[in-house]
């Protein structure tokens, strides 16, 4: 599978997708931005001039310091405090690592789920098929977003607050994974559909391949743009459903942050004049959000030539 | 050949397709001319640019492409360089268009009723009444079974044989100088498609209609048309009377589509093919397009485009042809 | 049409039993009735005959019966917290969340439609490029974060002075954009109108449709682009359809092509997604209300997971259920019936 994924990922970008990622302003920018930002987010111990998680290195006195540039302000913490006297700038970083990871991790949990149910409901159909897409249709008319409230709540109340606090990111990546797949499943079945009517798949059956040797090998491969369309987009749905949660209290603890518990965590102190403990994550998250939404419409006009054709 | 200004002439006609990495050219110096009342079939392999040309004559091309050069007079009016106002004038009014797809053609949440009303009320001051009424007799027209019902109910409730009777109708509507018709039938069933050609060779008979068939089917055309154009590659590369064309064509790719009908061969035997496929848009090749697929090109075939020369009543754009008619007058000469 | 109606009606009630399972789930898993009738005090013996009245031993299906029973005679439990029949709560709660999504709703319908449809039929006008750069950032902004925004800029004070002063209308309008007097950012306010049951309405008095304004912008915010996103791409794949191309052919109007034969047909989807949208504003709600401490059911359902007081949990999930059910079912119908290829009859087309 590796091979066929490797040269029909080379065919792109030897034709369209990398002559229009060129001639694309927008995309390019994005791109660097995003690197930037994953780059940023992985060597944060390196780059963040504090560890945040490091109680130790917290002082109480240097609590609610403003940017550089404001009065007050103290240059060891370029964008300022929190209200516990953490380092704004090295909580973002490493919220935003926490964000990515959970976003990342989301998706592809989402993606393992959605690939295997969409693949059998398109594959299979019949009861199968008519089952998997009920659910599909019911937890989305629920809307994701709902669904990860009640999960995480059930969650919550059933193993307690510390307890959630100290798994929080594996709960989140499962409870937004879970909530999310239908998105992918729906895409990817609606693909094997279409796959599943070309003569290639009548061959493979023809020569006798087994079901799961013709989905995986066969079908999988001819589906992989929509669901990379697709991934890209939910990436950023996931970080958004992260911060959702984080602010709601049911996502990562204030010790642990992520880009939306910083929000949540300065949301109480914005009345007092201290907005850039809110306002800096929440320009972060949305940059991070914007950028990957970006090069997901792009991927998705480059891809789905349809919408171009006259 | 008559002496009066003819219904519709189109004069060297270029179509372009704005596309990434320059322009493709769909149509290259199209010239024809239809006449009242008259019969035209266009004929070519799909991709050779007849629905662009079909487009064109009501200046209808889709975006990215556009009318590049030549004009399209319509009664002396020029369809190419008229404001969109005018054009809604003559769309539909004056020249009336059948498209291929039937199926895709009505709109599917409209009536079929409001969809013949609003094209009477768009072009003439009219009571929905009364233009309920002029649908009606169109609709007995092309012998629709119970028209009355037909009025209120909707695309997806007729079938495909219907809906292009239908269309047929709306045509027909407000009694244009020309339909344009692009493969009126190529969609339908076999059994109907015969069906519904006579039906509209019929109306357009009876009502004077003038019309430009556009289809592959050679065989529609030999039998319906009076005159024909044959298109390769965007080009006109050959266009005179049908009958002179079938009996005696001249360019070698008239003559392999003739010779690739069934009904040319022998029972039993294998169907002639003209060997390779012709060039898509983006790599037309230089000189004549047909020359790769030629067995008698030449290098000057290779490099620039034939003129058109006329042999008999017929134009053609071939050099093959020409330096066959020049033979022939030399040794006229020599005889003489 | 009778076929269809039993169809969906059967469907959602398909749903609501699966639902009512979760909830039932739920309840069992988390909550135990007993701590909160009885102290500690009680003996062991005592609570297993307690268990034993209040059916806590029977097998699990009884249970769920007796729970879905009660469910459909209107009885879910009482609130911990309140001390209340849970549906009373919440029926004290709803009329504030649905004022939201209903201001919400509107501000989208009244928006999107005409943005959406202008971007698509002139995508190339800078004006249409910038509504749909604004949409590309407005879906990348959360909701929580919008409205925080929104509270912040209010809350430094701003004068606006962008309408002209000597019109009345300017005069409102710069009064109400300005702070002094400006947008109240918490609650809804006291100036209610009592309309019918637990109803008390914002919707008729200046200072209740001050309290409605910023809560319902930072509700629409996050499904105002998704809108105008959706509209705009079925829009552009209409209008390239062969049956846009015929009616140009017939010398339509454009104003009839776009308004008639394109914007009906770029609907019907819509309408569909609209009411999926619908239920996703319910759980939008919840962000938006924590925010401007609006005391809807959201805000509600937040401090009843705070509080773990879960027959209220329980109530939440099963009403939110509801709602999603009947507005889908309800779209559905509708959707049948604007939409003629649908065949409500039964009947072979």
């Amino acid at each position: 599978m590796t091979t066929a994924t490797l040269s029909r990922w080379d065919r792109f970008r030897e034709s369209f997708l990398w002559y229009s990622f060129k001639r694309d302003k927008v995309a390019i920018a994005s791109f660097v931005v995003l690197v930037l930002m994953v780059l940023a987010a992985i060597f944060a111990p390196l780059l963040a001039p504090t560890n945040p998680y490091d109680l130790a290195q917290i002082n109480i006195m240097n609590s609610e310091l403003p940017p550089v540039g404001m009065q007050g302000a103290d240059p060891a913490f370029p964008l300022g405090t929190d209200a516990q006297g953490r380092d704004m700038l090295s909580t973002i970083l490493y919220g935003t690592r926490v964000s990515l990871l959970i976003g990342f991790g989301a998706v592809v949990l989402q993606a393992a789920l959605g690939i295997l149910f969409g693949l059998l409901a398109g594959y299979l159909g019949g009861r199968v098929d008519s089952i998997l897409m009920r659910i599909a249709d019911v937890q989305l008319s629920f809307s994701t977003l709902m669904v990860a409230i009640i999960v995480g709540a059930v969650f919550k109340a059933s193993f307690g607050n510390l307890m959630f606090g100290e798994i929080a990111i594996y709960m989140l990546i499962f409870i937004i994974g879970v909530a999310e797949w239908p998105q992918i499943a729906r895409t990817v079945r609606a693909s094997v559909l279409a796959e599943k009517k070309k003569e290639y798949v009548d061959a493979a059956k023809v020569m006798g391949f087994r079901t799961n040797r013709i989905m995986f090998r066969h079908i999988l491969p001819n589906t992989l743009s929509p669901i990379f369309v697709i991934a890209t987009v939910q990436i950023a749905n996931a970080i958004i459903s992260e911060a959702a949660l984080s602010f709601l209290g049911l996502g990562m603890p204030e010790t642990q942050p992520s880009l939306g518990s910083l929000i949540k965590s300065g949301f109480d102190y914005i009345q007092s004049g201290s907005w850039w403990i809110t306002l800096i994550p929440g320009l972060v998250l949305v940059v991070l959000v914007l950028v990957i939404n970006l090069l997901g419409d792009w991927l998705r006009d480059v891809m789905n030539p349809r919408l171009y054709k006259g | 050949m008559k002496n009066d200004t003819p219904l519709l002439e189109v004069k060297n006609l270029d179509v372009r397709f704005a596309v990434r990495g320059g322009d493709l050219t769909a149509l290259r110096g199209i010239s024809f001319s239809l006449d009242k009342g008259e019969r035209l079939g266009l004929v070519g392999e799909s991709g050779a640019g007849k629905s662009v040309a079909a487009f064109s004559i009501l200046n209808l091309i889709a975006r990215p492409g556009y009318i590049a050069g030549g004009q399209i007079l319509f009664e002396g009016r020029d369809l190419a360089a008229m404001g969109e106002r005018e054009l809604r004038r003559i769309r539909g009014n004056r020249i009336a268009m059948i498209f291929q797809d039937p199926m895709m053609t009505l709109n599917p949440v409209l009536s079929i009723g409001t969809q013949m009303v609003e094209a009477l009320k768009a072009h003439r001051r009219i009571s929905t009444k009364a233009a309920r009424e002029i649908a009606l007799s169109k609709l007995r027209k092309v012998q629709i079974p119970s028209p009355e019902k037909r009025l209120d109910q909707y695309p997806h409730e007729l079938s495909g044989g219907m809906r292009q009777r239908v269309i047929i109708a709306i045509a027909l509507l407000l009694d244009p100088e020309i339909i344009v018709a692009d493969e009126p039938t190529t969609a339908l069933d076999v059994t109907i498609q015969a069906e519904i050609m006579a039906l509209l060779l019929d109306l357009c008979e009876q009502e004077h209609v003038a019309l430009m068939l556009i289809t592959h089917d050679l065989g529609v055309v030999s039998q319906v048309t009076q005159r024909m154009l044959v298109m390769y590659s965007g080009r006109i590369i050959e266009q005179g009377p049908t009958r002179e064309i079938i009996n005696d064509a001249q360019h070698p790719y008239t003559q392999g589509l003739i010779n690739a009908l069934p009904q040319m061969g022998e029972p039993g035997a294998r169907l002639f093919q003209i060997p390779g496929s012709m060039p898509s848009l983006k790599n037309v090749p230089t000189g004549c397009p047909f020359h790769p697929r030629c067995k008698f090109a030449t290098d000057q075939c290779r490099q620039t485009m034939p003129e058109y020369v006329r042999s008999g009543n017929v134009d053609v754009a071939c050099y093959e042809v020409s330096n066959l008619i020049e033979q022939e007058k030399r040794m006229q000469e020599a005889g003489s | 049409m009778l076929a269809f109606l039993v169809q969906r009606i059967s469907q959602a009630a398909l749903v609501m039993f699966v639902i009512s399972v979760i909830a039932f789930a739920i309840q069992d898993g988390l909550g135990d009735p007993l701590q909160e009738m009885v102290g500690m005090s009680v003996s062991q013996e005592e609570r297993e005959a307690l268990r034993e009245e209040l059916g806590l031993n029977d097998p699990m299906v009884v249970q769920y019966l007796r729970f879905a029973g009660k469910a459909i005679q209107g009885d879910l439990g009482k609130s911990y917290f309140y001390g209340k029949p849970t549906l009373t709560v919440i029926a004290e709660h709803l009329p504030a969340t649905l004022e939201l999504v209903i201001g919400a709703s509107l501000i989208i319908m009244f928006l999107s439609v005409p943005i959406g449809v202008y971007a698509a039929i002139r995508p190339q006008e800078w004006l249409a490029k910038f509504f749909m750069g604004v949409s590309t950032v407005g879906i990348s902004i959360p909701v929580f974060l919008t409205a925080i925004v929104l509270i912040q800029i209010y809350s430094i004070g701003v004068t606006v002075e962008w309408f002209p002063e000597d019109t009345g209308w300017g005069q409102w309008l710069n009064g109400a954009l300005s702070t002094e007097g400006g947008m109240p950012s918490y609650g809804r306010g006291e100036d209610l109108t009592y309309l019918f049951g637990t109803w008390n309405s914002g919707f008729f008095t200046e200072r209740g449709l001050m309290h409605l304004v910023l809560p319902c912008i930072s509700l629409a915010s996050i499904m105002l682009p998704l809108f105008i996103r959706l509209i705009r791409a079925e829009m552009m794949e209409v209008l390239q359809s062969d049956y846009i191309r015929y009616a140009r052919a017939k010398g339509l109007s454009a104003a009839r092509i776009n308004f008639l034969h394109a914007l009906k047909n770029t609907m019907l989807p819509v309408i569909t997604v609209g009411g999926v949208q619908i239920g996703i504003m319910v759980a939008y709600t919840i962000l938006t209300e924590t925010v401007f401490q609006w005391p809807g059911v959201g805000l509600m359902f937040l401090e009843a997971i705070t509080r773990s007081d879960i027959p209220l949990i329980v109530a939440y999930l099963m009403v939110v259920g509801l709602i999603f059910v009947v507005t889908n079912t309800l779209v559905d119908l509708i959707y049948g019936l604007v939409n003629p290829t649908v065949k409500l009859t039964g009947k072979k087309a």
